[in-house]
């Protein structure tokens, strides 16, 4: 009795196990429909042109910009309190998530997706929200369907460039809509950005991100928005020893804060306040020129994903330029 | 075992009698190891300060040069918490092996570390503050909290708090506030964050502030601490044995189970759990002055520093311009050196 | 009684318990096999059991629906009633071997150094899914090799036993709290939910390594069960009953050893389950009941607080904090009958 009882919970044991997987969605053929290469080298296509879409929160934002709509967006902290989502209009589009590393991936299967949009991160080969290290029910919802994105590279330029590339291969008007009023506020603020720096001949900065334990100091060519600012001739300093576990950061003591000493500093403004309060706890926060000179302009790092916060952000940064002294150093 | 077998055991173990003279005279040396300690733990870190420029610290100090920010306003605080948090925590694991007679006790059974961690995240949660300086009151009353309570379960029924109903109210204290915590910090990334450094256990980031609000604490706890050495002694008899000699058991371990929370809270709530110390050090002073605990404490007392000390000024030099933490210099030593210590030496019976 | 005790009547108590038993453990498994369903059932998106079984079988077509239940919904399932099998049976030859109930191995720390292997291997070296499962093993292994090492001179029966083990438990975890902080925030948070223990997180390759084990262990312990119960009447007894005393031993202590290493790969250290799950069959079954009974009631259990964490709860959360909950009053309840020198429970 016992025995039958047994070899059928494991034959349904084996049963369960040995399910397998559906097959991915649209690696469709190739033919006419619609192709896009992708952040990641490869090129994706399908036989139609993808409706229903499922995007990260920024590349929300970049889509909506372009007038592309997602059915649903996930996003890595609530919406209230994201730079990019906050002032958008999102009626009609489901929320999967306002935490980084979960996705309700039930919703999103019954939404029926053709598409999902994030941005590609090289460093760890993986599209945002699914790197290693989020819930197993995130990582499933790439089965739903192809994930697609311009790279996070050297220019945030070039990854809006490619946002804009992949809205119009979707259907969007590359005249509609604010488009083009948006670019042309984004190339008077450029404009405006590169003046101002050349106005003050031997300006330095240095980009960092206070914790408790440590300071961590952005390097440049790791951080797309800081490429742009050094291309258009922002003098950022590199930091001469990278962890080599995370190649974003050098990790310093707080006891050689004052390694680097910039004409100001850019600070990391995704956590703004609190990033303040620790630095400002921290007795050797003041051995930095630039702090006790008043000269700490934030940060825009790594959320930037549409022309018009893009251009919103140089203004700042032009305006709060404009009163440092490049002599401090 | 047979009862020969036993005797020859017991035998084996009888400890060895250090005279009073020696054993003073060691600890005089340990004092100098520890102010050695001390030396270097100011001289030496993750920025390279000459000595000249140490003492001109002390004598001329001015505020702007950041060498000598870094020693008074970093090195000193750093130096000084690792004193007062080294011994208190080297006292509170002598103390908790003797009352609890486990000689694998250590303030994480008794839910110490538990209750901190979630005061603590939930401080983050509820209050978002986000600085050690800021969540060291909640830290410490989590700490109290939670040492109450698994003291107030174990007591139930006539034998009071045994060793075995105190490991089962702990575990079951650990466990609900394990729960608790990690619902928490799944759901509020800021809290995950903060509470994932913190439970390493760090000198790092603790600056005059800290120091100034755990002091008392500490000191209160080590007076009393020290003042514990007789009553633990007679525990170590047995307790019917201590009841007969006239000892007021039950309050004697009250007493010892406030001083714990009292010294542990303080120090958990200053650096975060730091376990490895509090359960060796003990052992290696007993190894050095025998059973007699006001000497085993006293040891502790100087021994624990000088570990917590050395550990840190490891983690500073490491990965120079980083830093490691504390507790992870001391996982890494403290692992293997526990594993030669329970090989080379039997854990005596307690 | 005054009455002979005539050998009929012996017989025929033993026969009634013994029926009563199987009834019991028969009940048990539809239960679990109605959680089990119960579990593809619930979530986001409702689906009626028709449609669960016709998902599972292949007999339907819709690739949502397939997706939810298969993909989604499966693996949680299934890997809740493995690891609630393997860890009910694990417990309940521990505690009967050892002879006491605290005697679980979640609790005395063979978990704990499962779990302190297998985080590393995640977080450290970046493990395929044969590598943590191994890890846990060696860590399970390891652990239990430890604490018998460090308790033998007073036997495993005592309860210093369970002292020690509680303290090579916070051991373990602390050592783990040192890897989580080399890891990088996600890696962190992923090591954490892990500790925490949740059936929703592990690979398929870890889930086939307990699959399999299950299925080649649990008629082993169906064998074995008759020499546990003579190992219980005492070491002289069971010689003198003919019971090959030390390799039954050992071989019960591998296979508990085994399930439990293996259950923590796929789920982390899921606490207290094989703890209670064995003294509750215990109590439904009566004394004719066994191994098999607590396997079930470890897969309810485990199965039960799954669905509670992901679905009851405001957010979803780790299936190792109910279970946290659920344990903590029967430690408790166990305190009051613990009495210094005997065995409690």
């Amino acid at each position: 009795m016992k025995l039958l009882l047994l070899s059928s919970v494991a034959a349904a044991l084996v049963l369960a196990g040995c399910g397998s997987s559906s097959d991915s969605a649209s690696e469709a053929s190739a033919g006419e429909g619609w192709s896009y290469e992708s952040g990641d080298g490869k090129t994706y296509t399908a036989d139609s042109t993808p409706k229903r879409i499922i995007a990260q929160g920024e590349a929300a934002a970049a889509l909506i910009s372009f007038g592309i709509k997602p059915v649903a967006i996930y996003s890595n902290d609530p919406i209230e309190t994201n730079k990019s989502l906050k002032d958008l209009d999102l009626s009609g589009i489901k929320i999967l998530s306002e935490t980084y590393g979960q996705i309700d991936a039930e919703t999103a299967a019954g939404l029926k997706p053709d598409l999902i949009v994030s941005s590609y991160w090289p460093l760890e080969k993986a599209y945002g929200g699914f790197e290693s290290g989020v819930d197993d029910s995130a990582k499933k919802v790439q089965k739903l369907a192809d994930v697609v994105g311009p790279a996070e590279g050297d220019s945030v330029e070039t990854k809006l460039e490619g946002y804009e590339e992949l809205a119009i291969s979707l259907g969007a008007d590359p005249a509609g809509g604010t488009i083009a009023a948006d670019k042309a506020t984004f190339q008077t603020a450029v404009e405006r950005f590169k003046a101002t720096v050349a106005s003050k001949e031997g300006l330095t900065s240095l980009a960092v991100s206070p914790s408790e334990d440590l300071l961590y100091v952005a390097v440049p060519s790791e951080a797309s928005e800081l490429s742009d600012f050094e291309r258009w001739g922002l003098d950022i300093m590199d930091p001469d020893s990278p962890d080599p576990d995370f190649a974003y950061w050098e990790n310093l003591s707080w006891e050689n804060a004052d390694k680097y000493q910039p004409d100001f500093l850019l600070m990391d403004d995704r956590d703004a306040a609190n990033s303040q309060k620790i630095a400002d706890g921290q007795p050797t926060w003041q051995n930095i020129k630039a702090v006790k000179a008043g000269a700490v302009v934030p940060w825009p790092a790594y959320w930037i994903h549409t022309y018009k916060d893009y251009a919103a952000q140089l203004d700042e940064l032009s305006d709060s330029i404009e009163s440092i002294d490049p002599n401090l150093t | 075992m047979t009862v020969t077998a036993r005797t020859e055991a017991a035998v084996e173990q009888r400890p060895r009698y250090r005279s009073r003279a020696t054993l003073a005279t060691g600890f005089v040396i340990l004092a100098g190891a520890l102010a050695v300690v001390c030396f270097f733990s100011i001289t030496m870190g993750a920025r390279g300060v000459g000595l000249s420029t140490i003492w001109k610290a002390f004598t001329d100090y001015n505020a702007s040069d950041a060498s000598e920010t870094v020693i008074r306003e970093l090195r000193v605080p750093r130096t000084l918490i690792g004193i007062f948090a080294g011994a208190a925590l080297g006292l509170s694991g002598a103390i908790l092996q003797g009352v609890t007679r486990n000689p694998l006790a250590d303030p994480g059974i008794m839910g110490i570390n538990a209750g901190a961690a979630t005061a603590i995240v939930f401080a983050i949660m509820v209050l978002g503050t986000q600085s050690v300086s800021m969540y060291v009151w909640f830290a410490f009353v989590g700490a109290g909290v939670a040492t109450v309570t698994v003291y107030g379960l174990a007591s139930f029924g006539r034998e009071g708090a045994t060793p075995v109903k105190l490991a089962l109210a702990g575990a079951a204290v650990t466990a609900i506030l394990s729960s608790i915590t990690s619902a928490i910090v799944m759901t509020n990334v800021s809290a995950l964050n903060e509470l994932r450094f913190w439970q390493v256990g760090s000198l790092a980031g603790r600056y005059f502030p800290v120091f100034w609000q755990t002091l008392p604490f500490l000191v209160l706890g080590l007076v009393l601490a020290l003042g514990t050495g007789r009553a633990l002694n007679g525990l170590a008899l047995g307790e019917d044995l201590a009841l007969a000699l006239g000892q007021r058991v039950r309050l004697t371990r009250i007493l010892m189970f406030v001083t714990v929370a009292i010294l542990c809270g303080a120090s958990t709530a200053a650096v975060g759990p730091i376990v490895f110390v509090g359960l060796l050090v003990p052992h290696l002073a007993r190894m050095i002055c025998g059973p007699d605990y006001r000497w085993i404490l006293s040891y502790s007392l100087l021994l624990t520093p000088i570990v917590l000390l050395v550990a840190d000024i490891i983690g500073r030099l490491a990965v120079s311009p980083g830093e490691l933490q504390v507790g992870v210099v001391l996982g890494v030593i403290g692992a293997p050196f526990f594993i030669l210590l329970v090989r080379y030496r039997n854990l005596a019976e307690l | 009684m005054t009455e002979t005790l005539s050998v009929p009547l012996v017989r025929s108590g033993r026969m009634q318990r013994r029926r009563h038993s199987t009834v019991v453990t028969a009940v048990l498994a539809i239960i679990t096999f109605c959680l089990f369903v119960l579990t593809m059932m619930v979530g986001s998106y409702f689906v009626s059991p028709v449609a669960v079984m016709g998902s599972l079988l292949g007999l339907r077509d819709d690739a949502t629906a397939d997706f939810i239940v298969k993909d989604l919904r499966l693996p949680t399932a299934t890997a809740a009633l493995a690891v609630g099998v393997a860890m009910g049976i694990s417990g309940i030859v521990f505690q009967k071997l050892l002879g006491n109930p605290l005697a679980s191995p979640d609790f005395v720390g063979v978990s704990s150094g499962a779990s302190l292997f297998a985080v590393s291997a995640i977080v450290l070296f970046n493990a395929s899914s044969a590598m943590i499962s191994g890890s846990a093993l060696v860590g399970a292994l390891l652990t239990a090799l430890i604490i018998y090492l460090l308790a033998w001179r007073d036997g495993i029966t005592g309860y210093r036993f369970i002292l020690i083990g509680i303290a090579v438990s916070e051991f373990m975890l602390s050592i783990v709290g040192y890897v989580i902080s080399r890891a990088e925030l996600y890696e962190a948070r992923e090591a954490m939910t892990w500790l925490t223990g949740s059936v929703g997180q592990s690979g398929s390759g870890e889930l086939r390594t307990l699959l399999v084990a299950l299925v080649i262990l649990v008629p082993v312990a169906l064998v074995l069960e008759r020499p546990l119960r003579t190992l219980e009447l005492g070491d002289d007894t069971a010689k003198a009953l003919g019971s090959r005393v030390e390799v039954n031993r050992v071989a019960l202590i591998a296979l508990s050893i085994v399930l439990i290493g293996f259950s923590v790969a796929v789920a982390g250290p899921i606490m207290f389950v094989a703890l209670i799950a064995g003294p509750i069959a215990g109590r439904l079954t009566g004394p004719q009941g066994g191994v098999l009974a607590a396997g079930l009631v470890g897969a309810i259990i485990v199965l039960g607080a799954d669905l509670v964490a992901a679905q009851v709860l405001p957010t979803s959360l780790p299936t190792g904090v109910v279970t946290g909950i659920i344990g903590a009053p029967y430690l408790i309840w166990l305190l009051a009958t613990v009495n210094r020198e005997g065995r409690g429970g």
